[in-house]
């Protein structure tokens, strides 16, 4: 074994999450994002039994469209922050941002770190560019002039990729959309509710093909947090602690110009056995996946590249009912993006608390001891992240 | 439509795009071609670079059909394909569809010329076999070393 394995074996559940806390999911939240970040933060504190004067780091992710740890802090009053972090991003490093909380506390750098994710995502900042224009980087001059460049579209291309070389149909993307609805129908904080069926699936409006309305998230304004501390503090808390078995982040190439070997293969290929090996775990020790959703699509390939089935064998992996609350794999337990909300990732991490903890209400997972949660694989920037908690 | 705004690494590419060359980047240390522009070599990391045009022809990796406008000045439903070049395998482009039909997996296509104005052309896609027309134009064929 490496010096580098046997430093990360000490990094394993060495840390926890104590506490998760939400804003309501809306259309349109009325307040800025810096509210809604203070409100998550609170949030997640009181449900972790601690105040703010515990806290000492912040951390966030953002793509210009938010409230930063340095706004934050002094909002709430916390006048020094031993860490902060400001992570420049999407939906991919949603997860690494829970990953760098951990290593900072490991490592001594701050004890008690709230992140969070706070988004007016459907009334400030729409991340498909409607009424904010095209995303400034180099890669957009070669697609945007052909009216190439919001992530349904890019989505739907590679899903047809997928969809070419291995078979994947419709109706498994269906299959993903109305199971996460059914999971949303229980959970009392979703936005979409009302149970859908495949002829509704298939009859939601062309998107863009093979994508249609139902295989595309929530446009969704609100905020998530979580409170990561070491695992022995997480104990004295008042809830039942979540530690961090594993956190990784990287693994890829860009799909977009250039460098794309196949574009049905996402970075959490690359990523996954990385991930396992940190928490000596395998596919088959995952009892509960919160898997990054924008798109039906982006679960399917999740599904594959994180090793729960062969390749090109996600969509009948869902068809057999495997990802259902009955399956071997419930997935997406809140509902997900497309159904819960799209807090861009945070909440999925906070789901996979919830159900950890044994917390879900009708929708538990039954037996749920260890949950995987992953962020965007690795499509749009080239790379992803990811984490293993399990119940301490 | 939207107008790319060409960078310091990229301009070039748009110059010689305008002036009717489909051209990619190759190392003069180990030969390896890459696309987009960029200085540096991914396979050997070295700097020293030169123009070579290629033939534009690829193979067809996927396709969207777009039903709403993601912007302005495009009437739907409109085609975008994701196209293999044949010279630059390891890389993936995108432009806009020519073809008189849908587009089919992995068929054979060349890029054609649109010619916005004096300073801009882009490339689409028609299938190889697509003979003339008037509303398309190939590129040069010529060698730029």
């Amino acid at each position: 074994m490496t010096n580098v394995a046997k430093r990360l074996l000490e990094f394993r559940d060495r840390t926890a999450i104590a506490g998760v806390g939400y804003t309501p999911f809306t259309r349109n939240s009325g307040v800025s994002t810096l509210t809604l970040a203070c409100r998550a933060v609170l949030a997640a504190l009181e449900d972790a039994g601690l105040t703010p004067d515990d806290v000492d780091g912040l951390a966030t992710h953002r793509v210009g469209d938010s409230a930063p740890p340095t706004l934050v802090g002094p909002a709430l009053g916390l006048a020094d922050l031993s860490w902060h972090l400001d992570q420049f991003g999407g939906g991919s490093v949603s997860h690494a941002v829970v990953g760098q909380a951990a290593l900072a506390v490991a490592a001594g750098m701050a004890e008690t770190v709230v992140c969070y994710r706070a988004i007016n995502a459907r009334s400030e900042f729409r991340m498909g560019g409607t009424g904010r224009g095209v995303p400034a980087s180099p890669e957009v001059q070669y697609q945007a002039p052909y009216g190439f460049f919001a992530p349904p579209q890019q989505y739907a291309m590679y899903a047809r990729a997928h969809m070419l070389k291995y078979g994947t149909k419709a109706e498994h993307f269906g299959q993903l959309a109305v199971t996460q609805r059914a999971n949303a129908a229980k959970n009392p904080r979703a936005l979409m509710r009302t149970p859908i069926t495949l002829e509704d699936y298939l009859a939601s409006r062309w998107i863009a093909e093979p994508f249609r309305l139902l295989d595309c998230c929530l446009e969704t304004d609100g905020a998530c947090a979580v409170v990561v501390t070491t695992r022995e503090r997480a104990r004295d808390l008042r809830r039942p602690p979540v530690s961090i078995s594993a956190a990784a982040w990287g693994g890829g190439t860009s799909h977009l110009s250039g460098a794309a070997a196949d574009p049905t293969v996402t970075a959490a290929a690359a990523l996954a056995p990385r991930l396992y090996a940190q928490a000596g775990l395998g596919p088959g020790d995952i009892d509960v996946a919160e898997l990054y959703d924008c798109f039906t699509y982006s679960v399917i390939v999740q599904l594959e590249d994180y090793g729960f089935c062969a390749k090109g064998e996600g969509g009948p992996y869902v068809a057999s009912g495997a990802t259902s609350p009955a399956g071997e794999l419930p997935v997406n337990t809140h509902g997900g993006f497309l159904s819960e909300g799209y807090v861009h990732g945070m909440n999925h991490i906070a789901e996979a608390v919830s159900q950890l903890r044994g917390e879900a209400g009708d929708r538990q997972a039954r037996g749920a001891e260890v949950a995987l949660s992953t962020a965007q694989p690795g499509y749009i920037l080239p790379a992803t992240s990811a984490l293993i908690l399990r119940r301490a | 439509m939207y107008r790319p705004e060409p960078d310091r690494d990229s301009r070039q590419w748009w110059e010689r795009l305008a002036g009717g060359e489909f051209a990619v980047q190759e190392c003069d240390a180990c030969a390896t071609v890459r696309f987009p522009p960029r200085a540096f070599c991914p396979a050997c990391r070295t700097e020293a670079w030169r123009w070579r045009a290629v033939e534009p022809e690829g193979t067809v990796e996927s396709w969207i059909v777009n039903h709403q406008p993601f912007m302005p000045g495009f009437q739907v439903p409109y085609v975008v394909v994701m196209v293999r070049p044949a010279t630059v395998p390891g890389c993936l482009v995108y432009g806009g569809w020519r073809g008189e039909r849908p587009p089919e997996p992995g068929e054979r296509v060349r890029a054609v010329r649109i010619r916005v104005d004096e300073e801009l052309s882009l490339v689409d896609w028609i299938p190889a076999e697509t003979s003339e027309r008037a509303d398309i134009h190939p590129f040069d064929r010529k060698s730029s070393h």
